[in-house]
């Protein structure tokens, strides 16, 4: 029966259903995990790479750049990092469309695109998909993590069908039902940025698949305020600074897997 | 939009997607959303089509077949000198006109009916190029009329002076020449607005245009009061006329004189200036506007 | 001749326009406001071509309007300015472009501050102390150089800007006659008598 209704994104289901987002969400919640919490002075974002393994050349991320390994998180405006889950050649597009959004918004009105409104433009940009015809809609879920002077620091989720939404701490991706229960047993809406590191990690730990953490399986960012120039400070691990992290809240991988690496 | 969809749009799909965006975008307050047009066809739409002359520069081509100053064997001759003026005070609007209509320093007429009647609640007035001011508040007339039809109810005299302030200034730079006032009575009460082919338009109780405006602007302004009588009204509208056609070569002949009130406007009469000079508008020897006349013996 | 004066002090910004619409030798209008309110806190007055200078500060009033709708939040005086400038400049390089010289006032309610903007037809657009368009710049600048107080009282603020009409209309040859004058602070815009 399904079938019938399921090849254009633009035709409804009898039972009023859009399988291709449907679909599309499916995808996603197969893809890697990315983790967003909110805290008071700062938003930290974490997410679980799919595409490891030791023949992997990843020397550029070692150094240049702004950091990250360019699978899961990036910076899309100096006060607005992005976290993506899906199909990753999408979501590269939906990066590039994002960063231009933030230029344009720049170039016209002279400040730092609000993230709310970044979050619409690729929100626009996602519900054209399901509406027009012959195109397949982005399969991609953003987590946007940003700050900005009206509503200071923010946490977004948008979803393929164009959807997209505020929240205090959330979770995209394989898993997210778990990590979303845990979250709402340790969110405490006062959360400071360092606790905030910590149950990132910890929750990651619990969900992924994997037993340990590592840099190789993990991208890791945090937005502050510089206490200096009170402009947003996005901040994207470089693997060393990740394991560096881990060393220092006690997720660090055991040495019996070091020993197996080396 | 879509710049990166767009970056690869070879399909037809695609370019349905862009264009159907961009039409949601640019055309939001098209006719066609308003529902029917009323069978006007291109008559309902916002801003007519109005052909130019096609050339590179149309205004410089229009100024060079009608400017007099600069070239007096032109052969064009657009009619210039007017004297036209409107007041609103506490009994409704006073409408005074001339009626000559010059070409260079031909009198091409003098009994040009200069007060244009756009609907039994709107007077228009003409000064500046003729031709400009019937064609287009003949047009605003049939907007006016359409707005009644779609709304239930008469334009106000803001509305409708809106519309072609707008209208004009769509032309502006392309040699349009009115200089006008659009009055009116509507809920609000007696309105007068002034518009011009500058696209400037100006609300206010009291406007002259046109080359005798200075002179009837000196008697009208020390006549001026909120509380004048109807009669009294009359009298200043047809006397500041007067003025200006004694004085400005480029106005004179006729007055005519119209008042609107609240259940519409009503045409009062059409004075010979001559005969106003002598005569006064009643007939009575003696008792004219003019000086001499009014000053009798006292003058040397 | 069209004139118009801004200042800033400590917590407001002064805006000042005369109220004279002129054709040729003849003032058409003599009590004309030709400063405009562009959402609570953004005063902008505007001189130029006849016809232009309407068209165009309703063009930026709903377009600023439009976006405080669909975005829930209202333009800063910088992003403001900002828009205003590009779309001047992109006007400029248009078939019919505006003729319009701005002087955009604000209070940025975010950071707490006053802002003022110069702008012009070309589309230049600078942050100033103080600022003037017409014929009354040739009077005002100097004067404003000398007594400008960027942290005076409203009063001494309001009395900066009368030093102004008074000395356009001692020395200007066709000066205005009123002026409109309209102050923005942290409790919005409002008219002021002088």
């Amino acid at each position: 029966m399904a079938r019938r209704y399921d090849s254009r994104t633009t035709i409804f289901s009898p039972e009023g259903r859009l399988y291709q987002i449907e679909y599309a969400m499916e995808a996603i919640s197969h893809a890697g995990t990315v983790l967003g919490v909110l805290a008071k002075d700062g938003v930290v974002l974490a997410a679980e790479k799919k595409v490891t393994g030791k023949l992997l050349d990843l020397s550029y991320v070692k150094e240049g750049g702004y950091g990250g390994s360019g699978e899961k998180i990036y910076l899309l405006n100096s006060n607005v990092i992005g976290g993506v889950a899906g199909l990753t050649a999408d979501a590269n597009s939906l990066i590039n469309y994002a960063r231009s959004a933030a230029q344009q918004h720049l170039l016209s009105y002279n400040e730092d695109i609000p993230v709310e409104l970044l979050a619409q433009r690729l929100c626009d940009l996602k519900q054209g998909y399901t509406q027009y015809g012959g195109l397949r809609p982005f399969g991609v879920s953003l987590l946007y993590a940003g700050y900005d002077t009206h509503h200071q620091f923010q946490l977004y989720h948008s979803d393929p069908s164009g959807n997209y939404s505020g929240w205090k701490a959330t979770c995209i991706g394989a898993n997210n039902g778990t990590a979303q229960s845990l979250l709402k047993q340790e969110y405490k809406d006062d959360i400071e940025v360092k606790a905030a590191i910590s149950l990132v990690l910890k929750t990651m730990s619990k969900t992924m698949d994997s037993t340990t953490l590592g840099s190789e399986k993990l991208e890791f960012a945090v937005l502050t305020l510089d206490p200096e120039t009170k402009q947003p400070k996005a901040k994207i691990y470089r693997p060393d600074e990740i394991d560096a992290l881990l060393e220092k809240e006690g997720l660090a991988k055991k040495d019996e897997d070091t020993a197996m690496k080396s | 939009m879509n710049s990166f969809a767009s970056r690869f749009a070879t399909t037809g799909h695609i370019q349905e997607l862009k264009r159907a965006q961009a039409n949601a975008e640019d055309d939001e307050f098209s006719d066609a959303a308003w529902g029917s047009e009323a069978g006007f066809g291109s008559l309902a739409k916002g801003v007519p089509s109005f052909s130019v002359p096609t050339v590179p520069d149309p205004s410089a081509f229009l100024r060079l077949h009608t400017d007099d100053h600069a070239d007096p064997k032109c052969r064009i001759k657009i009619q210039h000198g007017t004297t036209t003026l409107a007041f609103r005070f506490q009994g409704g609007v006073i409408v005074a006109v001339d009626s000559r209509a010059t070409a260079g320093s031909y009198i091409a007429s003098g009994t040009v009916k200069k007060v244009i009647e756009i609907n039994p609640y709107l007077l228009g007035t003409m000064a500046g190029g003729a031709a400009d001011c019937q064609y287009w508040e003949t047009y605003l007339g049939i907007h006016c009329r359409l707005h009644e039809l779609r709304n239930r109810e008469r334009i106000s005299v803001s509305a409708a002076s809106k519309y072609l302030s707008n209208l004009v200034y769509s032309y502006k730079g392309m040699g349009l020449s009115m200089g006008t006032m659009i009055c009116g009575w509507d809920k609000t009460g007696p309105r007068i607005f002034y518009v011009d082919s500058d696209g400037t338009r100006l609300a206010g109780d009291l406007f002259s245009v046109g080359s005798g405006s200075t002179f009837a602007y000196g008697v009208l302004d020390q006549g001026y009061r909120w509380d004048l009588t109807d009669e009294e009204a009359q009298e200043l509208g047809r006397r500041s006329i007067y003025a200006a056609g004694h004085r400005d070569a480029f106005s004179g002949n006729t007055c005519n004189l119209y008042h609107v009130k609240e259940d519409g406007w009503t045409f009062i009469g059409n004075y010979d200036i001559s005969k106003l000079h002598y005569d006064g508008p009643n007939n009575v020897d003696g008792a004219g506007y003019g000086y001499e006349v009014r000053v009798g013996s006292r003058s040397q | 001749m069209e004139t118009s004066f801004a200042l800033t002090g400590k917590g407001y910004v002064l805006v000042a326009a005369d109220t004279t619409s002129a054709r040729s030798i003849v003032k058409m209008k003599i009590d004309e406001d030709k400063i405009k309110d562009l959402g609570s806190h953004l005063l902008m007055a505007y001189s130029g071509e006849p016809g232009d200078t309407v068209q165009f500060a309703e063009y930026v009033e709903r377009n600023i309007r439009l976006f405080q709708i669909r975005n829930n939040y209202a333009l800063r005086p910088s992003a403001a300015a900002s828009w205003i400038r590009r779309s001047l400049a992109q006007s400029l390089r248009s078939r019919k472009p505006y003729s319009v010289n701005l002087l955009l006032g604000g209070y940025d309610v975010a950071a707490e501050e006053p802002h003022l903007y110069w702008i012009d037809y070309l589309g230049t657009s600078t942050e100033v102390p103080f600022g003037a368009h017409g014929y009354g710049s040739y009077f005002a600048l100097s004067l404003l150089d000398r007594y400008h107080d960027p942290d005076a009282s409203l009063e001494e603020g309001i009395a900066t800007l009368k030093r102004c009409i008074d000395e356009v209309a001692k020395r200007l040859v066709v000066s205005p006659g009123k002026y409109k004058v309209k102050v923005v602070d942290k409790d919005g815009s409002r008219e002021i008598e002088i």
